[in-house]
């Protein structure tokens, strides 16, 4: 039986100089392996859970565990084993990086202070890469993409770190269709493949991957909804919610 | 051509060197966070320092290096306390910095005081001593430690330092680490070139190195190189034309800036970098 991984037990998230929690409340139990997608209409709180599970973010109240450790206590041991992609990050199309260079970014958390990067890690990055079908792209200067290309590259950065656990923020958003398939693709892959347990983002209804069998709906700071992908899907109250913001 | 005694020659050449070597090694680092400004900021630090040396009858070098350490070392604790950007938080030590040099300025008697206060902003070879050489020496090679120890950390931060911080990298140490060894850099180069020229020789070298890279390492190698290149062919001008050494470095690093824009592989859509 798969052990919890991930362990949150009514997590407040204030940000400094707030008063009101933009998470309330939040109870969740991920196990091992398990491929849940996180929705919710704009604001609904969604990146603020995986930057407080990532640590990113301090939990203002309840407790919150990762790998079976407290979170606030642990945060650099934490960060180091998940893989974050954060979201609508946008690059400065005149970034003095190669993408071989920023893949490999996902190995200096780990390989830690006072190590250089020897042949294994390069190893993991020409890997990555593979994966993620950019090899050709190693040497081109990162600011130089398309969008599709540079969400590619960095999967391929997460992918370097070798965790676990993947927090994914909205990693479809901005990609035109072609794109968003490639990506899916890849992760209903890497997801069969390597017993991931990943937490996706998404404020997309059309887009979840098939690997992913659990979906928690968050609404305005709280859970609203949590079960099995077909039944959430299916249900009115998702209907209600996603089209009284207006959302797709 | 002007005629110097061979000891001062060296220790000119040596701290031109240096200066040009630490300037444009910080720079790189500067230029990516967009910080153009700290030059501005770390001189009028160190003017105000000056004058409050020349205020307690003390050495105003001294009270210039202090006064810009502080402020090195402060930048980066307040921008994070104040949840502002790097460069807010510089406009405000700058104008703090000028507020209180001018209290300073006003409790010294006489005027020479005010121009030997005033001498920190413009620099002087004439004025480059062993313990400066030294000084720039020692923090020449603390730079080339941090850099090539922390390299892979570095490149992170200046990547992007959210997703450095998500990947488990202490983005507060060495974001405030580059910000105070750049502080360091200026101070220590503030009597070669000058407070106000120092910042050419932050900006020019690196985005000379802009013009011709697209890799961080490269850039990172290359600007102090032509940050050093700078300082020995503006020295020599300086003593050529009798120009000030301050100047005459601004003017090649200027002028290497322009011809790189001229050559920059980066326009030949043919080429690769």
């Amino acid at each position: 039986m798969n052990e919890t991984i991930i362990e949150l037990k009514n997590i407040n998230t204030i940000y400094e100089g707030e008063k009101i929690p933009v998470i309330k409340d939040i109870s969740l139990s991920i196990k091992t392996g398990e491929f849940v997608s996180i929705i919710g209409p704009n604001g609904a709180g969604k990146t603020t859970l995986l930057e407080t599970i990532n640590g990113l973010l301090d939990y203002t109240g309840g407790k919150g565990y990762v790998y079976g450790k407290e979170i606030k206590k642990n945060k650099n041991h934490i960060r180091k084993n998940i893989g974050f992609l954060i979201q609508n990050f946008e690059i400065d199309p005149l970034a003095p990086f190669l993408c071989k260079d920023v893949v490999m970014m996902g190995r200096n958390g780990k390989t830690g202070l006072l190590r250089f990067h020897n042949k294994k890690d390069w190893d993991k990055v020409w890997y990555s890469m593979g994966l993620v079908g950019m090899i050709d792209f190693a040497n081109r200067p990162i600011g130089k993409l398309s969008g599709g290309e540079f969400q590619k590259i960095l999967m391929a950065r997460v992918l370097t770190q070798q965790p676990n656990i993947f927090l994914l923020d909205e990693p479809l958003s901005n990609l035109d269709y072609s794109s968003r398939h490639q990506i899916e693709t890849l992760l209903n892959r890497l997801h069969e493949k390597h017993n991931l347990t990943i937490l996706m983002v998404s404020h997309d209804l059309s887009f979840i991957p098939d690997r992913c069998k659990r979906i928690i709906v968050l609404d305005k700071g709280k859970i609203v909804m949590d079960g099995a992908k077909k039944n959430i899907m299916e249900s009115d109250e998702i209907k209600y919610i996603f089209n009284k913001k207006g959302v797709k | 051509m002007i005629e110097l005694p061979l000891g001062l020659i060296i220790t000119s050449v040596l701290g031109s060197i240096l200066a040009g070597f630490t300037c444009s090694t910080m720079g790189t680092f500067v230029v990516r966070m967009n910080l153009s400004s700290i030059g501005y900021c770390m001189s009028h630090a160190a003017f105000a320092g000056a004058a409050f040396g020349l205020m307690i009858s003390a050495d105003p070098m001294i009270g210039a290096l202090i006064f810009s350490f502080i402020a090195a070392f402060a930048l980066g604790p307040i921008a994070e306390k104040a949840k502002l950007q790097s460069n807010i938080v510089i406009g405000f030590l700058f104008s703090l910095m000028i507020a209180l040099a001018f209290i300073f300025l006003n409790y010294v008697p006489g005027q020479s005081a005010n121009a030997k206060a005033l001498r920190i902003l413009w620099g002087s070879i004439l004025s480059v001593g062993l313990n400066d050489v030294l000084l720039l020496g020692l923090l020449s090679f603390i730079l080339i430690v941090f850099i090539v120890i922390f390299y892979k950390e570095l490149a992170s931060v200046m990547f992007n330092r959210k997703m450095a911080e998500a990947s488990g990298i202490n983005t507060k140490f060495f974001y405030f680490a580059v910000l105070f060894l750049t502080g360091i850099a200026v101070s220590l180069s503030l009597r070669i070139v000058g407070g106000l020229l120092v910042f050419a020789l932050i900006i020019n070298p690196t985005s000379t190195a802009y013009q011709f890279f697209f890799d961080f390492k490269k850039i990172i190698i290359v600007s102090p190189i032509i940050g050093v290149l700078s300082c020995l062919v503006g020295y020599y001008l300086s003593l050529l034309s009798d120009f000030p050494i301050g100047a005459s470095i601004v003017i090649i690093s200027a002028l290497f800036f322009a011809i790189s824009i001229v050559i920059s592989p980066k326009r030949k859509k043919s080429k690769q970098c």
